[in-house]
């Protein structure tokens, strides 16, 4: 009997990390010829897509966010608010962002039917159940692989504040695995040793690549290749170090942005937005509020509201947001009932994703949650549905396939298909 | 220790003598003989076949096509290098590549088999690539991780047979002072049984048993949804108990417990019996049967709140014996293709957790041949790397002339005709940095009469472990192949620490070179490369450091000495084990 996309096979394990090897090989090899086609290149540089999550680890309630049900049993004590977008209301904690509902959609029938962290987590960023035998990327991976331009010499996915594995890229190989930005600090080592001359520096690097060739001559060169590769990606690197200067935000900035981690977070996602980054992830903690959750959701939504609605209006301003993809998530929503602690518990039966930006038709609502926002009365859809909607939106086919080991492996899970009311 | 061989010489006579006597007479009769009188050995020893020859035999047997792309044996320097990586997991110094490289002895290659085999750092390293293998470099959790590697150094150092080791770590459930360390692997893994059964089975027998947790394999006909369940079995009574009195975590037990099974496949096609269960059994084994006891008769201490239980019959005491155990040749099989694969860069059955029959091995007889003989030694490690490494197999060169040509397919490692290029692990690296630009010869010195290979580590543990984190992949899921990140090229290109190195330093290498008169620009270039190559630089490259010093005085040569160390550390020459 067949498995289709649920496991893989022996080598697809065992193979993954060979294959992010020889992938960093060939993508090196297209760097090359890629200089050759300076108008394809020039096209993907015009339509080049970009995208940033907002990832609310923890779990953000929809009931204080984007499907509040006030004046119900459920609905605790916050309002609803008008939005610019005409007929949809949120929650009155995110009154920044009420003001750019023109520019985001909301999916109010969300149910993955996961209340682990772990397990929701790997839903929402893979778009599939976790499955023994078969990692599937995360989609900062999956979009650096599909967006970022073969010869970019900026890393394809960067990730602040919310840590990262270099596990996510998995059969994409480590040229698509997270940079974390730890600290929100740029990487280790960009910058040369103090008595390292740039000159010197061109120098060495050079009798280095000299070295090697001689002993290269005469062997089998596949990783050798990519080895060397690697160096002139560093400098490369080194040399854009300047998408890692935040040193330089205005004091204006700072100060609609907020002066604290997660402002200040923002305020480089748009810088690493401006400068070609294809993919940000920006987290922001904590919303497991098992008690006292209307409290922390007013402080955490005090923080999260201004940055996030500044960001958007920011990137809109700059004529970024057309061909910018803005996915707010979290592993999932809370529960509707409010505990004994005045909390609220994990749910993944009934909750909300917002999105923005490329591809997505603004101000637009798909799904409908019951009275008490226990469960989807309309347009239910899970993972799978989500990432088929985040591959459309900029412009991917979501039914393809990856072939990690010759073998097809749906990249969007096949019995789902897009949202296609919210995209434009 | 004369026994020991003795006995060996024995066995192997016994397992020569033809195919008349099985595995299980054979060794049945080594405690036997062991402890009798061994008279008929001797003479009769020549006409047993080492098994490097055997290896070359069969490899050179199915070279056919591709005989013409055989490479030459490699030159004394490569042969150097890589034998001191692959045995002791550094370089060697200087002073040891020039006396080697002097030695006029017909026999010299034996020679330093045998001295690094009975290095200490022999122990160091091998017992890193063995904890590698079991551990996946998981994180500390109840189990002291020094302990745990002194356990695994002092095994490989007194040489015990590696069915014992694996005996003893499945023993171990971490109640007993003694074997505490051992218990490591299971609680290490939390005792989770998916994971434990899942590991087993990859790391011990050859196959990569994730997809039959659900269903029957659905790519591999040999693999059955029973083969996983059978081992789960040993472990489902097991669980991690916490003893509050003693302050100690343990694998504990209980006397009940079966596996129950079915495939989703079949529940999908309503065609399902139900849930299924087996005994314990390895493969395609005997079920181990149980003895059963009267209902409340089942503990030796009954189980209840804050209290171990303790059966009177323990299933996973069973799993130890029933893996090593003669019926499953899978454990040989398995273990001689690991071996095999970490010496020679390759597997005899490529991936290694993919033995099966639609996955044949390359050399299929060489690879029984090496089973046979593992069983055959008792799985005596040291001597069969020596085998190994003996080889002409292995001591090819890595240069073939086909890969010149643009035309010519890339040669198929699977026929090991050349040396297959191994990405240095990371400890490798470390210590083969160390080595090159000097740093380990400071510490050295700087220890005096307490030198010692534990003694040194202390002092070098902590470059060990930043490039292990860099180079060595997240716990649970260490590099297999080659990768490159950004961060470690960052490091290497712009560390402080790197750079540290090859900034000249009282007794470092760049130090060492900069000794050298001016005038003598040829000794300086034989320095560099005989201390970070472990070879001869050739005219062309002599020439370029006579020019690249040409003229240069003061800080300016001391830059340019430390920049050609740098370029020299940092080639993919040095990179690979090659």
């Amino acid at each position: 009997m067949r498995c289709h996309y649920a496991c893989g096979t022996h080598e697809s394990l065992t193979r993954r990390s060979f294959l992010g090897g020889t992938t960093a090989g060939a993508l090196s090899m297209l760097g090359f010829s890629g200089m050759t086609q300076v108008q394809a290149a020039k096209k993907l540089s015009t339509q080049q897509k970009q995208v940033v999550v907002f990832w609310l680890s923890g779990g953000v309630s929809q009931l204080e966010t984007w499907d509040p049900k006030p004046g119900t049993e459920t609905g605790g004590p916050f309002l609803a608010i008008p939005t610019s977008a005409p007929g949809v209301h949120i929650s009155e904690r995110l009154p920044y962002t009420a003001q750019q509902m023109h520019h985001l959609a909301l999916v109010r029938g969300v149910n993955t039917k996961e209340n682990d962290h772990g397990k929701g987590n790997y839903i929402m960023q893979t778009g599939r159940k976790k499955q023994p035998g078969f990692a599937f990327p995360y989609l900062g991976s999956t979009f650096s692989s599909h967006l970022a331009p073969p010869d970019s010499p900026l890393p394809g996915y960067i990730s602040i504040g919310v840590g990262g594995s270099s596990t996510e890229s998995t059969f994409l190989g480590p040229r698509h695995a997270p940079l974390v930005l730890s600290g929100g600090k740029a990487p280790n080592n960009l910058e040369l040793p103090k008595s390292m001359e740039p000159e010197r520096d061109v120098l060495r690097r050079k009798l280095r690549h000299k070295i090697s060739q001689r002993f290269e001559q005469k062997r089998k060169t596949a990783h050798t290749e990519v080895y060397n590769e690697s160096f002139d990606q560093a400098a490369a690197l080194m040399a854009r170090r300047d998408i890692f200067d935040f040193s330089s935000f205005s004091d204006k900035d700072i100060e609609r942005y907020g002066k604290h981690d997660f402002g200040r977070h923002c305020l480089m996602a748009r810088q690493l937005i401006e400068k070609g980054v294809t993919f940000v992830k920006v987290g922001h903690t904590n919303y497991d509020t098992h008690s006292e959750n209307f409290n922390f959701h007013i402080e955490q939504l005090g923080e999260f509201d201004k940055p996030f609605a500044t960001f958007i209006s920011d990137l809109s301003d700059r004529g970024l947001l057309e061909h910018t993809l803005i996915i707010c998530m979290c592993e999932f929503g809370r529960t509707p009932r409010i505990n004994s602690r005045v909390g609220r518990d994990h749910w993944g039966t009934a909750w909300s994703v917002a999105l923005g930006g490329a591809g997505i038709k603004g101000g637009a609502v798909s799904g409908k949650t019951n009275e008490t926002g226990t469960k989807v009365i309309d347009r239910e859809v899970n993972g799978g549905h989500l990432f088929h909607t985040y591959y459309q939106a900029v412009g991917l086919d979501s039914t393809e396939e990856f072939y990690p080991n010759g073998q097809p492996i749906a990249k969007a899970d096949p019995k789902a298909e897009p949202i296609k009311e919210i995209l434009a | 220790m004369f026994r020991t061989n003795m006995r060996v010489n024995v066995l192997l006579l016994v397992m020569f003598l033809g195919n008349a006597l099985a595995e299980q007479p054979l060794l049945a009769e080594s405690s036997k003989i062991s402890d009798g009188p061994i008279v008929a050995a001797k003479p009769e020893r020549k006409s047993v076949k080492p098994l490097h020859k055997i290896i070359d035999e069969q490899i050179q047997a199915r070279y056919k096509d591709d005989s013409q792309y055989v490479s030459a044996l490699s030159g004394d320097s490569e042969f150097l290098r890589r034998v001191y990586l692959d045995l002791t997991g550094r370089i060697p110094s200087i002073t040891q590549t020039r006396e080697f490289l002097e030695d006029r002895r017909s026999d010299k290659r034996k020679i330093l088999v045998n001295q690094l085999l009975e290095s200490p750092e022999y122990a160091r390293y091998i017992s890193q690539q063995l904890d590698v293998m079991l551990m996946r470099r998981l994180k500390k959790k109840y189990i002291n991780v020094n302990t745990w590697e002194e356990f695994l150094r002092k095994s490989v150092a007194e040489n015990k047979p590696l069915d014992q080791i694996v005996r003893e770590i499945f023993a171990a459930d971490g109640s007993n002072k003694e074997t505490q360390a051992a218990a490591r692997f299971y609680l290490a893994r939390n005792g989770d049984v998916n994971e434990l059964t899942r590991d087993i089975g990859e790391i011990f027998l050859g196959a990569d048993l994730t997809c039959a947790q659900c269903h029957d394999h659905p790519d591999v006909n040999d693999w059955k949804q029973d083969h996983y369940y059978g081992l789960s079995a040993f472990l489902i009574r097991s669980f991690v108990f916490t003893d509050k009195k003693k302050k100690q975590t343990v694998f504990a037990e209980k006397a009940e417990g079966e596996v129950k099974f079915e495939s989703v496949f079949e529940v999908r096609d309503k065609t399902s019996k139900g849930p299924e269960t087996t005994l314990p059994v390895v493969f395609n084994g005997t079920a181990i049967s149980e003895p059963a006891f009267k209902k409340g008769e089942e503990y030796q201490v009954k189980p209840a709140k804050d209290v171990r239980p303790i059966p009177k019959y323990s299933r996973r005491a069973q799993l130890g014996i029933a893996i090593t155990s003669p019926q499953n040749r899978r454990f040989a099989r398995t273990m001689s293709n690991r071996l095999w694969a970490m010496i020679m860069g390759r597997g005899l059955v490529h991936p290694l957790n993919a033995d099966h029959s639609d996955n044949p091995p390359s050399h299929p007889e060489l690879l029984d041949s090496l089973t046979d003989q593992m069983i055959a030694h008792q799985f005596d490690l040291k001597w069969y790397l020596r085998e190994l490494v003996l080889s002409e197999t292995y001591q090819r060169s890595s240069v073939n002339d086909a890969f010149n040509q643009k035309d010519a397919k890339e040669l198929d490692e699977s026929q090991f005709t050349h040396a297959i290029m191994k990405p240095l692990t990371p400890e490798q690296f470390a210590w083969a940095v160390l080595q090159a630009t000097g740093f380990t010869d400071i510490y050295r010195k700087s220890l005096k009469e307490k030198l010692t290979e534990e003694t040194l580590r202390k002092k070098l543990v902590g470059y060990e472990k930043r490039f292990v984190s860099l180079f060595g992949g997240l716990p649970g899921k260490p590099v297999k192949e080659f990768e490159v990140t950004a961060d470690q090229i960052l490091y290497l290109s712009n560390d402080g620490a790197i750079q540290g190195f090859v900034t000249p330093r009282t007794g470092n290498t760049a130090d060492r070179v900069l000794k050298v008169p001016a005038d003598q620009s040829e000794k300086v270039a034989e320095e560099l490369y005989l201390s970070v190559l472990n070879r001869y630089p050739d005219q062309v490259e002599t020439e370029e450091v006579i020019t690249l010093l040409q003229g240069k005085a003061g800080t300016k040569r001391s830059q340019t000495v430390s920049d050609v160390i740098w370029a020299l550390v940092m080639s993919s020459e040095f990179r690979f084990n090659h």
